[in-house]
């Protein structure tokens, strides 16, 4: 028997583990096992490794579970109140809004009396005019921002240390 | 099966505290084993388990029940794994598992059938333990998905996000590499 049949065989042997063979290859594999030792041993010490391998055991720490589980019901009861806080300041804003377009024509009239009464240039008027839009929503653009920031810190910085702090 | 994914898709958009109870209960022992296999140390593999939960219920929507649950979960953990490798923890996969100073798994619950077949079995698996850690990280997380959690090479390379050739190559070098540490350690 030539080298070549033993490195197939290898070969075929490594292959029917990883990915398999084809029936002919199976057959022929098969009887070289039969007739070389050597490949045979192989093969079982292959197999051997394998057992042991599925074989390996790991204990899973006994309240890892339950602690596991605690901590998801919690994070989840905080990302729902975070997602329900949400939606309130989001439909605030949204209402804060659609009181400023319906309110824009009496502001702008009252920014007219004021300039009128006191003499304000027109530029100062307008530019009054323009921060009294945009400043509420800025802040609740701001509001939103770091409320979203608070809740990804949360959720990617304050987890992962705990359990080595019970142990 | 495809029931079982579609419950378990439905119960993760829900985020129902229910059903992540009852998939941490059963993925428990393949989880927790994947990271050890992983980090081959068991502290780490109990934060990083519990940080997995936290990120299946942050993440359940992107779970389409299109691949099995356990690809989608090794996938999340591996990630979790690398991004902490990232963040300074570790030089890289390789550098989890000290073969110096890391102690071999906790010692089996044999139910073998003799006294000498549970002192064979525990001695062969133990020397398996012991060459599972000085082999590098991604051999040993290979031949974990494939010969202890049975999954299919494509079912791997989806959880590595590698093709499926990088997942056959490592495989066979991972074969190779563990003999040759069991060979030396007999030797």
């Amino acid at each position: 028997m030539n080298e070549n049949l033993h490195q197939r065989a290898q070969r075929l042997l490594a292959e029917s583990l990883v990915e398999g063979i084809a029936a002919p290859d199976q057959i022929w594999l098969g009887q070289h096992l039969r007739d070389c030792a050597d490949c045979a041993r192989e093969a079982a010490a292959t197999q051997e490794l394998l057992q042991a391998l599925r074989g390996v055991p790991v204990a899973v720490p006994r309240d890892l579970v339950a602690r596991t589980q605690l901590r998801v019901r919690l994070r989840a009861q905080e990302a729902d109140e975070s997602s329900r806080s949400g939606l309130l300041l989001w439909v605030i804003t949204a209402a804060s809004w659609l009181l400023g377009v319906l309110s824009a024509p009496l502001v702008w009239r009252a920014f007219a009396w004021f300039g009128g009464q006191f003499g304000v240039p027109r530029l100062a008027l307008v530019m009054g005019f323009v921060l009294w839009w945009t400043v509420p929503a800025l802040i609740a653009a701001a509001a939103v921002l770091y409320q979203r920031g608070v809740a990804q810190g949360f959720a990617s910085h304050r987890l992962p240390r705990e359990s080595k702090t019970r142990r | 099966m495809t029931d079982d994914k579609q419950t378990i898709a439905l119960g993760l958009r829900r985020r129902d505290p229910d059903v992540l109870d009852q998939l941490i209960e059963q993925y428990q022992q393949r989880l927790y084993r994947y990271l050890l296999f992983l980090t081959g140390n068991p502290a780490l593999a109990e934060d990083f388990f519990q940080e997995t939960w936290i990120r299946v219920l942050e993440r359940g929507e992107q779970y389409n029940a299109k691949s099995k649950f356990e690809s989608w979960l090794f996938a999340i953990a591996r990630n979790l794994v690398i991004d902490a490798s990232r963040r300074k923890k570790f030089a890289s996969l390789e550098d989890f598992a000290d073969p110096e100073t890391q102690q071999p798994f906790e010692p089996p619950d044999l139910h073998a059938t003799s006294a000498l077949q549970m002192l064979l079995a525990r001695e062969n698996q133990q020397a398996v333990q012991i060459s599972l850690l000085k082999i590098p990280a991604y051999y040993r997380e290979v031949l974990l998905l494939r010969f202890h959690e049975e999954l299919g090479l494509e079912e791997i390379a989806a959880v590595l996000a590698a093709p499926v050739s990088t997942v056959k190559s490592r495989l066979y070098r991972g074969l190779a590499a563990l003999k040759s540490v069991l060979t030396e350690g007999a030797a």
